[in-house]
């Protein structure tokens, strides 16, 4: 492999430490106890929960008994796998060339299709789904509908939306923006003199790629591929509306029917998660030994040139496969919702009489509840991923840096909320921290540490990826001079991360927005969010207002990101990357 | 835009009206205010000043509906809704009481074993709603101990589209006519309260046999059974099986293209139900609002959107009421059985 290791082992896995500084102690302490009230605890809780009867409350191991020995439970285990599976090879499979023409080539409209896939990303699933049964629904389904009208009556419906792979392909193109975000930060925050010398060395844009690039960002590729796999055993809205007609059960429809039982089988479906930990559990493991024998350290400080690939003639053809994208996540999907949210009947089809704007009126003026949920619903992700990605950022570095003895552990710990599917988790959660020493309940810090321990394993594998790329040795530098831990951190650091950590951010901050199911237990009538009242609107079959209220949870979150981005490239990633790359002597 | 100056004019309309109106019956209305204001229950749940609504029944629309009148008839009294699924919000009222936290003051949900479990661990207070009087006779004094009360009544029926269907299939039976075949759309019982009251009933009825040939239909199932209606004026399937008689009502109110046909063998008729937990919070607000159900008020706001009322002198909507139609309700001891009983025979037989 075409990467270069700078440093021996040794020296890179210990950081000179003379003595614990105060502000150090302080900060490990922090990281522990929060883990361990965020994670730990409610984690510790689903356990506790899946060794128990339903029925009786008494211990018991019956309920994995039930797991391993019942046909019934098998097939949907194995359902979700090769879902996820399929899931994370065409997020990975699109994300990551797309990524690549997007951070390194001049590929035209490059910003806005960084913003499209973010537009994706904002789409809870069952949104998307929904819309994608207003496309290819086999009967009704409007693409069939042309397809029909195009190649006469007799044609048949070339597209079922109600399969399998129908399921796949949703679960798939909105997951894509993982992927795609992690790895072009990757792609942004890597540094290219291996490229050049590479290049410099007579290797053609291909050779380079192969051979520098792609395994520079194996870290951030082979977290994106866990996480869009992980993202594929958990989804419900896409395989509930698209796998139930068909009868295919995967875990999570599987999981809403034990809840759904009289008495609830809560404890059972705690014991129907721990199987998802273990292959989730297996994955990291295989990242570990993959990614554990090779160094990704490249040279730090960054020349951020822009040096980019010439596509040449490739160019437009490229755009248009850029565009397939966005135009199946986003443009088809949300022109159906547009259109049903435009109509006062929407079974009434298109026709003058039957446009209005009603449904918006109601969504914004007609409805106090909608006006709360709103400003929860930004409060929250904005507080949730502050928090979040300060956590897995710091863990993250200190499992990198080997801080402390243990330090992996720390990283198993941060990576497990998100294996367990929300409607599991919000139990836990709600036993966590409705008792002492977190009385949570009712306020709002509930959710806000509920969302930001979910999402942990995002930010934490992600700050994780970008700490591969950079080197110790201007933290080293730093420390030689005299400067502490904390100071190392904050001047060296988090500046060398700057982009990296607002892509980061938003990573955790969308999922928030659009997350449904850990919050079912949670939410009070004052802490409700947007998500939930859509979902009641889609429980009430108002098909107008879930449109409508989707189009403006869309619009809205498109607006911050809009008004994010450009904020963040201004005073992050830019600035600073300048600034330590002339800290780091490179002529910038 | 035009539209919204269209319903501005309408409000406008409706408010004069509605000034009209309230002069001419100024005096009931105070006579009312004033006879609120001598309750001592009122002025009991004034003194607590709160109301936390854990509910299941009825749609988040008709449930904001009575919410407000609660709120204009009894000022004074916070009151906060919390709607979500019927099993969501039991779950949640299980998952309090095990954590030893006490927020709900009247729980509302559609599944009678909820109430019969929470009485059955002492969580349910008793209260007799003297209101309750005017409830159809078939519906009242449900628990001898007064622990829960009728909060809903909720049909299951066939729903269609009338373009598209030239004459409306009239009974359960008539839907395995070979005409509906691959026509059929409908919910899970497993994922649906409704839908599972309607397989115990039609397995009462009909037999296994009868969701043998069900299953032969190819009907689409979907999760709740309010995805007919969708599945219907999406176009997607004409006729809808264990379909919610309210909900349909209220689309075509709205001027889409979709209609009920009750079964001549009977519509399935399911309760919802409520009840005031022992530890409720706020115990005289909830015992009040509880009473408030069976107000003329009530009933008024229920049958304008298309529910039954819970009164026998407030009549449903387009002047259908319950002695009209033919329906069956489950009843027996050991329903949690035959409805898992059911959703099994259900995967076997129709998926």
């Amino acid at each position: 492999m075409g990467v270069i290791s700078t440093s021996s082992r040794d020296a890179e896995s210990r950081p000179v430490m003379a003595r614990v500084p105060l502000v150090k102690a302080a900060v490990l302490g922090a990281v522990i106890l929060l883990l361990a009230l965020l994670v730990v605890q409610p984690f510790g809780w689903v356990l506790f929960n899946s060794l128990h009867d339903d029925a009786t409350g008494a211990w018991t191991l019956n309920n994995y008994a039930r797991v391993v020995r019942s046909a019934e439970l098998i097939e949907p285990l194995v359902n979700s796998l090769i879902l996820a599976a399929a899931t994370a090879l065409i997020a990975v499979g699109i994300g990551v060339p797309l990524a690549w023409l997007v951070s390194r080539t001049d590929l035209p409209f490059r910003r806005t299709i960084r913003v499209l896939t973010l537009t994706a990303f904002v789409t809870p699933s069952f949104i998307g789904a929904t819309g994608w049964i207003l496309l290819a629904a086999p009967n009704s389904g409007w693409l069939n509908t042309a397809w029909r009208w195009l190649a006469g009556e007799g044609a048949g419906a070339p597209l079922n939306i109600y399969s399998m792979a129908g399921a796949i392909f949703v679960c798939g193109i909105y997951t894509v923006p993982y992927s795609f975000t992690m790895v072009s930060s990757a792609l942004d925050e890597m540094a290219v003199e291996l490229e050049d010398a590479a290049t410099t060395l007579g290797c053609g844009v291909l050779r380079t790629m192969v051979s520098i690039t792609i395994p520079l960002a194996a870290p951030a590729v082979i977290a994106s591929f866990i996480l869009s796999f992980i993202q594929g055993l958990t989804l419900f809205g896409v395989p509930a509306f698209l796998l139930t007609p068909t009868g295919i059960p995967v875990v999570t429809t599987k999981l809403a029917e034990f809840y759904q039982l009289f008495p609830p089988e809560i404890y059972l479906a705690a014991a129907y998660c721990m199987p998802l930990l273990l292959v989730t559990g297996a994955l990291f493991w295989m990242r570990r030994r993959y990614l554990g024998r090779k160094q990704y350290v490249t040279i730090s400080g960054k020349t951020r040139a822009g040096r980019q690939i010439r596509l040449g003639g490739w160019r437009w053809p490229a755009l248009f496969l850029a565009l397939l994208m966005p135009l199946l996540s986003v443009f088809l999907p949300y022109a159906a919702l547009l259109l049903v949210s435009l109509t006062r009947a929407w079974g009434q089809g298109l026709s003058w009489e039957n446009l209005s704007l009603y449904w918006y009126w109601w969504a914004i003026f007609g409805n106090s509840e909608t006006h709360t949920a709103i400003v929860n619903s930004l409060v929250y992700s904005t507080l949730g991923a502050t928090l979040c990605v300060a956590l897995g950022t710091l863990v993250a570095y200190i499992v990198e840096r080997r801080l402390m003895v243990g330090a992996s552990l720390l990283g198993a710990v941060a990576t497990v909320p998100i294996v367990i599917p929300g409607i599991v988790l919000s139990v836990g959660f709600f036993a966590a921290y409705t008792r002492a020493p977190l009385n949570l309940y009712g306020t709002p810090l509930l959710l806000i540490a509920a969302f930001a321990a979910t999402f942990l394993p995002i930010a934490y594998s992600h700050g994780g990826s970008i700490l591969k790329g950079i080197g110790p040795e201007l933290e080293r530098a730093a420390r030689s001079l005299g400067a502490g831990e904390a100071r190392t951190f904050l001047s060296i650091t988090l500046p060398l991360m700057g982009g990296g950590l607002v892509s980061g951010w938003f990573l955790v901050f969308i999922p928030i927005i659009r997350e449904l199911s850990v919050a079912v237990f949670l939410i009070t009538p004052k802490t409700n969010v947007m998500t939930t009242l859509i979902y009641n609107a889609k429980d009430g079959g108002n098909y107008e207002a879930v449109c409508a209220m989707s189009v403006l949870l869309l619009l809205i979150t498109l607006f911050l990101v809009a008004v994010a981005r450009p904020l963040a490239g201004l005073t992050g990633a830019r600035r600073t990357s300048r600034k330590t790359a002339t800290a780091a002597g490179v002529p910038s | 835009m035009t539209d919204i100056s269209r319903r501005g004019l309408l409000k406008t309309g409706g408010l004069a009206g509605a000034a009209l109106l309230s002069g001419g019956i100024a005096g009931t209305g105070f006579a009312r205010l004033a006879a609120a204001q001598d309750d001592p229950l009122y002025a009991a749940a004034r003194k607590e000043g709160a109301l936390t609504l854990y509910w299941g029944s009825y749609e988040q629309q008709t449930m904001e509906a009575i919410r407000d009148a609660f709120k204009a008839k009894y000022p004074g009294i916070e009151v906060q809704l919390l709607r979500q699924a019927s099993q969501t919000v039991y779950t949640r009222l299980r998952l309090e009481l095990q954590n030893g936290v006490a927020e709900c003051d009247s729980l509302g949900t559609t599944n009678l074993l909820h109430y019969t479990e929470l009485k059955k661990i002492g969580a349910l207070a008793a209260y007799d709603p003297p209101d309750a009087a005017m409830l159809p006779a078939a519906f009242k004094g449900l628990d001898k101990d007064t622990m829960y009360h009728v909060g809903a009544i909720s049909l299951t029926s066939i729903n269609y589209a009338p373009g598209k269907v030239g004459a409306p299939p009239t009974s359960w039976m008539a839907l395995l006519e070979d005409q509906w075949k691959g026509k059929i759309t409908t919910g899970s019982p497993a994922f649906s309260g409704d839908v599972a009251s309607w397989v115990v009933a039609i397995r009462r009825k009909y037999g296994d046999d009868y969701l043998r040939r069900f299953g032969q239909q190819k009907p689409k199932v979907g999760q709740s059974n309010v995805d007919t209606v969708t599945d219907i004026l999406a176009g997607e399937r004409v006729v809808g099986s264990g379909a919610p008689f309210s909900y349909t009502l209220t689309q075509k109110a709205a001027g889409n293209p979709i209609d009920v046909s009750v079964p001549t063998d009977d519509a399935i008729l399911n309760l919802g139900l409520t009840g005031i937990p022992v530890k409720a919070p706020h115990p005289n607000a909830a015992r009040l609002f509880t009473n408030f159900l069976y107000s003329k008020e009530v009933s008024d706001i229920l049958s304008k959107n298309y529910w039954p009322t819970l009164r026998t002198d407030v009549a449903w909507a387009e002047g259908r009421s319950l002695d009209q139609l033919k329906w069956y309700r489950n009843s027996g001891d050991d329903l949690a059985a035959e409805v898992a009983e059911g959703i099994a025979k259900w995967k076997e037989l129709v998926r």
